[in-house]
């Protein structure tokens, strides 16, 4: 191969039109030094022996670092869903518990409320008793004042 | 997926994604911690395998977009030597045969190469060293291929430039 193609496909790479089997054969004849190269293969060798170079540098990754995964690695998941767990609980039996009260509550004033009406019904007679027990020492005074004036009229009749 | 399969489809591909978070971070640890999460990742998320047409571009897309998330985080500067590109001399070309001459051209390539933004560093890189095709880059970027291919010419031409400003000529 001559100067002649290379510096041809030389011309496509700077274009962006090279396959990657003719830029494979830049990377190539640019690997080995070559004299009187003319200045457009000058310019680009420094770019192709740089890229032969890195293309060939060994890379040695690093041994892998064994981490161990421990069970309790999810800890916030677990006690996420033991604290949901104990949270339902509660709320069940604080409900179980109201309802219950409620229960208890109802029958207790079922039982009692006959005596309370009771004791309420003789108050409020009571009230009324003596409201009316005011009134007839009133109409008593009217009329011991009537049989008074009866007394004084007949006197004088 | 099962261990088996991970073991004989994803670690091999280890070196490669450390290469490659290497080539974005620019020092060995943080490539290592990156390539180590890629791992950890691809395993976490190994309901998706099933789906995949090149798991070697679906790993190397997981390690870039953790590199770029760890230089996004900590304001990464790569290395001293990109605020250098613009500062070498270039009467410095004169005896081209000379190794330490010609060590000094590849760091200028590679300094030159260094400062190009980071998309174009990547895909020039891993099409003219790593040998990659349009549509392989397309996938590892998840950018369209013809994109793939307007990004590399503009690497191309930027370096051309670069090296020619430089005055950067033979071996």
């Amino acid at each position: 191969m001559d100067y002649k193609e290379i510096t041809v496909l030389v011309e496509k790479y700077w274009e962006g039109e090279t396959s990657l089997e003719e830029e494979a054969v830049l990377r190539d004849f640019f690997s080995t030094p070559h004299s009187a190269l003319p200045e457009v293969l000058q310019e680009a060798a420094p770019l192709f022996g740089y890229f032969h170079r890195e293309a060939e540098k060994v890379w040695e990754a690093p041994p892998v670092k064994v981490v161990k995964l421990s069970p309790w690695r999810h800890w916030m998941k677990y006690a996420a869903v033991i604290m949901v767990a104990v949270g339902i609980g509660y709320a069940l039996k604080q409900h179980q518990q109201r309802e219950q009260q409620v229960l208890v509550a109802l029958e207790q004033q079922e039982l009692n409320d006959p005596q309370k009406a009771l004791d309420e019904t003789k108050r409020a007679l009571q009230l009324l008793a003596k409201n009316l027990h005011k009134g007839t020492s009133k109409m008593q005074q009217l009329s011991y004042f009537n049989e008074a004036t009866a007394v004084v009229e007949g006197k004088e009749d | 997926m099962s261990l088996d399969r991970f073991l004989t489809q994803v670690v091999p591909v280890r070196p490669k994604l450390y290469r490659f978070a290497f080539r974005l971070l620019g020092n060995e640890e943080d490539a290592q911690d990156i390539t180590q999460d890629a791992l950890m990742k691809v395993w976490d998320m190994q309901e998706k395998m099933a789906e995949l047409q090149n798991m070697e571009a679906w790993c190397m897309r997981i390690t870039r977009n953790l590199a770029l998330d760890k230089i996004k985080a900590r304001k990464y500067r790569m290395s001293d030597e990109l605020d250098r590109a613009g500062e070498l001399p270039a009467t410095q070309q004169k005896s081209p045969h000379a190794v330490t001459e010609q060590n000094d051209v590849m760091e200028k390539v590679h300094v030159a190469i260094n400062a190009l933004p980071e998309k174009y560093r990547t895909i020039l890189q891993l099409r003219d060293i790593d040998g990659h095709s349009y549509q392989e880059i397309a996938d590892i970027l998840d950018i369209d291929m013809n994109d793939v291919k307007v990004n590399l010419h503009r690497a191309r031409k930027t370096v051309r430039e670069k090296l020619q400003n430089l005055q950067v000529y033979g071996l």
